[in-house]
């Protein structure tokens, strides 16, 4: 008996060890192991910092080969002083590491279509389908190419194998209890990094910032509404002013021409479910002020990237100093140097250029094997390129992916195959070989103009503006990538996939591409808005362009003199609402008064006497927005129904006021015949019934703008508990373009003072990517509330600073 | 008497052994406490020993933490407040707690000696 009970209970315990150490799934809902997860000494609850926590002040790494000091600051950057390159990339590395490794690699798994691999197949097989997608869409294929480049310099290539080594360096080092909070949710462990990883985050970044083709959809808008309409709703070129560089018939060069016959325009319907791609608001604003503009005389330089907001923030800030270099600003976790920054005499950043360097080819298969396709009147082998995927929990799963001349099919038969069973091959930019690794590097090592340029010819994809100020007084800009010479509405329609000569046929010269160097009017801009004037002999599609932004920021900077940073934390934060100033007026003109409720009328008095500013407190913008977000639905109902995108907020202004009349804008399914101003009647009566039903969800009599938006920064696990809701001004359009979940993701302000470049700056969240740390999001209601932080540029790592509270020195281990 | 010093014993044994090893060492260090330090109410002692354990460090953890992780937690696995977590991980370390100190008094016999 007694034996049988110690059996009973030693089994139980056994099975109760068991249980609570191995992850389980309840209804499709992962559990964490609960005792491994809840262990107060080891599990999530050691990811908790205090305020202060304790730090190493020195530590002994395995691999490094010099001594490297590094200090923080109050927000913890990192500023890592090292004897030489080879210790200071080791040491980024390993910093890097130390604060971010789970979301560096969780986003290069998301790039190599790896997520599955930690969550399991998703509801309805949405993880796997995302992550077949990625490698349909050729991330991986385009990453070998890309190591494969940056190896073959032996500069970054030293530059990345160091970084590795120094990430693999902190990930020996961990012990469970030290693993970053999302492994011990999740229930994995990180496998080591590698020089691939480095490659995968820069597609990661391409992905989000060039990946919004719409070939697709104006092949079935084509269709749908013939080539007149589609150039009268998707025009190349809208009729707006302010383009990045501005000089009718200053462009004296000879430009490359094809002398082959464009593909003839296609004539599908295509009903794909398309692929999430980037979102549309996604941009950027950059800008210098000559130092005749300035107060100090200095150049001043600003670059805000937006992009999804989101935690652990994108960005992390770091100052990286050795013989040579000198450099500070914003770094991706994932990627050797400084992206977006300032060295001693330069500062430079970047916005998205968002031209259309990604087509679709429609493939025509020998038969049902497709084993063979047609290209220039033969029948050519397809390659087979099989992927696996180590799907969590289940089986592995195979994909057979087919590679063309052009680069992957994207879309067959076993994946979304809505595509009436047409094929269509993927030719994207950055499926190309390319070094911007040699780009960063030589721009962090810039002294002045010619550097920058030289620096910039490595750079190409994805294309980007970059903007230039130095401590010598010379401001540019520069739109860089590597751009194919187009035909007209060439890579605006899907093409004929089966002649060669309608792809790519030659690149347009880097010496040729747009940019500028000290204009006479004092300063450089850019906003995703359309590259060039239209005499820029060159045909330019896009997917979007801004139109709003630009001519905010060049009105602003023309009418400022003596410039401060404090004018250019102002202007970063504007929350002018353009598109309101020059729509609403019209709006409210069209509304018949007689038809209004009185709730309606009040709404219409309070955006009559609307200032246009889209401030967190504001009701107006609130109104507004709430109006156009019905209104855009009700005009473009023919798009909703064929799933392709709206035309974008300007040319619908445009031809609201332009041509009243458009059919277009009467609504499909009633009886009567609706122009322009019996949308907006209709538009404006459901937008009030909707914020009137938001005041009574909300209990609350006002409607502000930072309520009503309901600002998101999302952690990049998608668990919402782990999301912060903010309040705050702005929206896309505007200067301070934080809509919902995307905005402004590193303010830097720099003055480019000979005695010393000075740096402002924030982001959206914190150094740490530990939620479980004070720097997790220290930064965040900061940046809500439009502060800055100076950020300190140490001389050397002697310079005594009061910012600076701890310093730490990496060893390396004696033999 | 016997019964505070096995809690006691337990609490010690457990917190060191979690110093250096996974969280199951403290199964190890209830059960071997169990068997030396065997008391009428084995089971109890264990659990109050490790939910005590557990319940403190947890609670000491959050109460110096400059973050609002735990309450984060806790909404994550669907409990309304981060106390309750702490004692779902209390209970939880106490109930393998619970199970190794009985486990390991059941390993010891005793004979039933009387001396009167």
């Amino acid at each position: 008996m007694r034996l049988y009970k110690f059996v009973a209970s030693l089994a139980i315990t056994l099975a109760l060890v068991y249980g609570l150490d191995h992850r389980w799934e309840v209804g499709g809902s992962p559990i964490p192991p609960l005792g491994r997860f809840l262990d107060p000494f080891q599990g999530f609850w050691h990811n908790l910092e205090p305020a202060a926590p304790h730090r190493e002040a020195s530590l002994s790494i395995p691999g490094l080969q010099a001594a490297v000091t590094v200090s923080f600051d109050s927000l913890n950057i990192p500023h890592i002083f090292a004897p030489d390159e080879a210790s200071l990339y080791f040491a980024q590395g390993y910093i890097t590491a130390q604060s971010r490794l789970w979301q560096m690699e969780f986003q290069t798994h998301a790039a190599a279509g790896r997520v599955s691999e930690i969550t399991g197949p998703g509801p309805q097989n949405a993880v796997l389908d995302y992550d077949r997608g990625q490698r349909r869409l050729g991330l991986v294929f385009g990453a070998v190419k890309a190591q494969q480049a940056f190896e073959g310099n032996p500069q970054t290539r030293a530059m990345v194998e160091q970084y590795t080594a120094g990430i693999n360096a902190y990930i020996q080092s961990l012990h469970y209890a030290d693993l970053p909070f999302e492994y011990k949710l999740l229930h994995y462990a990180p496998e080591p990094w590698s020089n691939f990883k480095c490659a995968l985050l820069l597609k990661s970044m391409a992905q989000s910032l060039n990946l919004d083709d719409k070939d697709m959809e104006m092949t079935t808008a084509l269709k749908a509404f013939g080539l007149d309409n589609v150039e009268l709703l998707y025009p190349d070129r809208e009729a707006v002013s302010d383009p990045i560089v501005d000089k009718p018939g200053g462009w004296k060069f000879n430009p490359v021409t094809l002398d082959s016959v464009p593909s003839a325009l296609p004539p599908e319907l295509i009903g794909i479910k398309k692929l999430p791609h980037a979102d549309p608001t996604t941009g950027s604003n950059n800008w210098a002020v000559s130092g005749s503009k300035t107060a100090s005389g200095a150049p001043l330089l600003c670059s805000d990237p937006h992009l999804n907001l989101s935690l652990p923030s994108l960005w992390y800030c770091i100052q990286l100093s050795a013989p040579g270099v000198n450099t500070l600003g914003a770094s991706l976790p994932g990627a050797p140097g400084v992206i977006i920054g300032c060295n001693d005499s330069v500062a430079w950043g970047e916005t998205n250029a968002q031209r259309d360097l990604e087509d679709w080819f429609k493939i025509t298969f020998q038969d049902k094997t497709h084993a063979k396709y047609m290209l220039d009147g033969n029948w050519v082998d397809t390659k087979k390129v099989v992927e696996s995927f180590k799907v969590r929990g289940t089986e592995v799963f195979y994909d057979t992916v087919l590679y063309t001349h052009w680069g992957p099919v994207t879309y067959d038969e076993t994946y979304h195959p809505e595509s009436n069973q047409k094929y269509y091959a993927f030719r994207w930019i950055s499926h190309d070989a390319s070094n911007e690794f040699l780009a960063f590097y030589k721009l962090n090592r810039a002294h002045n103009y010619a550097d920058y340029m030289a620096a910039l010819d490595h750079y190409e994809a994805p294309a980007q503006n970059f903007v230039f100020a130095s401590t010598a007084g010379d401001i540019a800009m520069r739109v860089q990538g590597k751009y194919p010479v187009r035909r007209a509405l060439e890579g605006k329609f899907v093409m004929d996939g089966t002649r060669s000569a309608n792809g790519w046929q030659a690149f347009i010269p880097f010496d040729q591409n747009v940019m500028d160097k000290n204009p006479a009017r004092g300063f450089v801009s850019s906003a995703n808005q359309i590259p060039a004037d239209a005499t820029y002999p060159y045909y330019i599609t896009g997917n979007s362009f801004e139109a709003y932004r630009n001519r905010r920021i060049n009105t602003l900077l023309a009418g400022m003199q003596h410039v401060t940073p404090a004018d250019m934390m102002k202007m970063q934060t504007d929350n002018f609402n353009m598109p309101a100033s020059e729509g609403l007026p019209y709006f409210l003109k069209a509304l018949d008064s007689m038809k209004l409720s009185p709730t309606e009328k009040k709404a219409r008095d309070l955006l009559a006497s609307w200032n246009f500013i889209n401030d967190k407190t504001s009701e107006g913008a609130s109104y507004f927005e709430c109006w156009f977000d019905h209104l855009t639905p009700m005009l473009w109902d023919e798009m909703t129904r064929i799933a392709i995108s709206y035309p974008t907020t300007y040319q619908t202004l445009y031809l609201l006021k332009q041509n009243p009349a458009l059919p277009f804008f009467d609504i499909q399914g009633t009886p009567e015949k609706e122009t322009a101003k019996e949308v907006l009647q209709k538009a404006f009566v459901k937008s009030v019934a909707y914020v009137e039903a938001w005041k009574k969800e909300h209990g609350s009599a006002r409607v502000d703008w930072g309520d009503y938006k309901d600002g998101y920064v999302g952690h990049i696990m998608r668990v919402p508990a782990l999301g912060v809701h903010v309040k705050a001004g702005g929206n896309h359009d505007i200067i301070n373009a934080h809509s919902r979940t995307h905005g402004p993701s590193w303010r830097m302000i720099t003055s480019l003072e000979k005695s010393g470049v000075k740096m402002w700056g924030i982001y959206p969240g914190g150094q740490s990517g530990n939620p479980g740390s004070a720097h997790f999001k220290d930064m965040l209601q900061p940046w809500v509330d439009g502060q800055y932080f100076p950020i300190p540029f140490l001389r050397s790592s002697a310079t005594q600073d009061q910012a600076i509270s701890f310093t730490t020195q990496l060893n390396p281990v004696q033999p | 008497m016997k019964f505070i010093t096995q809690v006691v014993a337990i609490v010690v044994a457990a917190y060191i052994a979690q110093l250096f090893f996974p969280w199951y060492s403290l199964a190890v260090a209830a059960f071997a406490m169990g068997y030396f330090f065997k008391s009428k109410a084995n089971f109890l002692a264990g659990f109050i020993a490790i939910g005590l354990l557990w319940f403190v460090k947890a609670w000491w953890t959050d109460a110096v933490a400059a973050s609002d992780l735990s309450a984060r937690v806790a909404e994550i696995l669907m409990l309304n407040n981060k106390l309750l977590l702490m004692l779902l991980t209390a209970f939880l370390g106490g109930l393998v707690g619970g199970f190794a100190a009985l486990t390991g008094s059941l390993l010891r016999y005793e004979r039933k000696m009387k001396y009167y």
